[in-house]
């Protein structure tokens, strides 16, 4: 990632844009006059540009973490940004996660707006006490005055091949704790907008990236975001919506379309907002679809299934023609990589769950 | 194109510094993960060094009989941008398989 795309060198790139019908109608929408213009790059590039443009906005952003400076962070995320807006902004910390965060909360107190990151999933526990017990209540604690407009930037969920604590899901750890919020992007797109959305908040929000998909490159279109709020219909159907998350939602999008190969139309919603979970947007596919898989990498017991389940029970319980689906990681701590692909969710178990919903009967 | 360094780990619990003995790759190749690199030695065994990942070889640090320090450099590869992530693989894009296929008596309402 030697070269940064810039707003400018996109401009000079119109050659290159492709619209969808869903930006051309988002855009339809809410700019009727603006130009169609995206462009192709990673997550890993996308969320690169969303930090340095929100350093360049806010000169109250800081980013540190391990490695995230001189190395510009090890999926390189924060390249370049070191030297672009100096050690002061931007800067490597010692390995002590709890450091990091509780560091983050000093900051936020002393009106800065932290974008820290931790470096892998499993590395957030160390820090559990500060995002627990300061991070997610201080501004309740500070009857509104101590606000914490922090970032916590967390490489998450599996798919990389990588060691242990390096490819956990710890959504519904994160979601069951009150005062933060909790979103997870799927896309170059997304992580563009969210990020920048995130890092404007005055509330904590964890970021949860979906590490295996910084490498896949998608259409961004970096003027007009879309809605950032709330969930996402991604493609739509008529017969059963799976809801996902992060990773999972290009692997629903596979499952989609073989589906069609087989007469299904399956609607895909991204759920996006992890806390609070966009219960309309749950309520209103399922209304149509009348039938709901969700799938996710965690494990299932007390996972972030569960939740989504009960909200569609408690909003579709007339119409709904199956119990929901829940496909899911097994309740075991996270595999080597060597069996990864045995635990995460894969096309043929979630094409079983929405067969088992496909064949379900009452009475 | 990115430059990522692998420094000499710890060959054992504690060991301090390795002998190299010989090169089995040199400036310029292109490696594989897994490929042997350097054969070594410490105080308790004679080793090769498997790579830690695939890539271009760029630089490496001591000839044979020279001493390294654990967590000195000691090679150097250069990798594409795009696949510079330091932990783990870079997932491949693969065309989805599957084994299952629905069927599904759907009624008027569907």
């Amino acid at each position: 990632m030697s070269e940064h795309t810039t707003a400018s060198d996109l401009d000079a790139a119109q050659d290159n844009t492709v619209e969808t019908d869903t930006q051309q109608q988002s855009r339809e929408n809410v700019f009727p006059s603006e130009t169609a213009k995206t462009t192709t790059m990673s997550m890993q590039a996308a969320l690169n540009l969303a930090l340095s443009e929100t350093l360049e906005d806010n000169p109250k952003t800081v980013i540190f973490g391990e490695d995230v400076g001189k190395l510009g962070g090890v999926f390189r995320i924060t390249d370049g940004l070191q030297t672009k807006f100096g050690a002061d902004r931007v800067f490597d910390t010692p390995l002590a996660e709890s450091g990091i965060l509780g560091m983050s909360v000093g900051l936020a107190m002393a009106g800065f707006h932290p974008i820290p990151e931790v470096q892998f999933d499993g590395f957030a526990y160390p820090a559990i006490n500060q995002i627990v017990c300061q991070i997610g209540r201080m501004n309740y604690r500070s009857r509104g005055t101590m606000p914490m407009p922090i970032t916590l930037r967390v490489p998450s969920f599996g798919g990389i091949r990588a060691p242990e604590h390096h490819g956990e899901s710890l959504e519904a750890l994160f979601a069951h704790v009150p005062g933060l919020k909790v979103v997870s992007p799927s896309s170059p797109h997304e992580a563009y907008h969210l990020l920048k959305h995130s890092a404007t908040r005055p509330d904590p929000v964890i970021f949860m990236e979906p590490k295996s998909r910084y490498w896949q490159k998608g259409e961004v279109d970096l003027k007009n975001a879309g809605s950032v709020e709330g969930s996402k219909v991604v493609r739509p159907g008529k017969h059963l919506t799976l809801v996902a998350w992060g990773a999972m939602v290009a692997r629903c999008l596979q499952v989609a379309e073989l589906a069609a190969e087989d007469g299904i139309e399956i609607e895909v919603l991204d759920l996006r907002w992890l806390k609070p979970i966009d219960a309309g947007g749950l309520a209103a596919s399922v209304a149509k679809t009348r039938r709901a898989v969700v799938v996710h990498e965690a494990p299932r017991t007390s996972g972030l299934g569960a939740e989504v389940a009960a909200l569609i029970s408690e909003q579709c319980f007339g119409t709904l023609k199956a119990p929901v689906e829940r496909i899911t990681g097994f309740d075991v701590p996270y595999p080597s990589g060597d069996l990864e692909d045995e635990y995460i969710p894969n096309i043929d178990r979630i094409l079983f769950g929405i067969q088992r919903v496909l064949e379900y009967r009452r009475g | 194109m990115a430059e990522i360094s692998f420094p000499l780990p710890d060959l054992g619990e504690g060991l301090i510094e390795a002998t190299i003995l010989e090169w089995i790759v040199a400036v310029g190749d292109q490696v594989e993960r897994n490929q042997p690199l350097v054969e070594v030695e410490t105080t308790k065994s004679a080793v090769e060094l498997p790579s830690p990942q695939s890539g271009k070889v760029l630089r490496i640090h001591g000839e044979a009989g020279e001493k390294i320090n654990v967590g000195e450099p000691l090679i150097v590869f250069e990798v594409p941008d795009d696949t510079a992530g330091i932990v783990g693989t870079v997932p491949e894009e693969k065309a989805p398989k599957r084994r299952v296929r629905l069927s599904a008596a759907l009624d008027d309402e569907d």
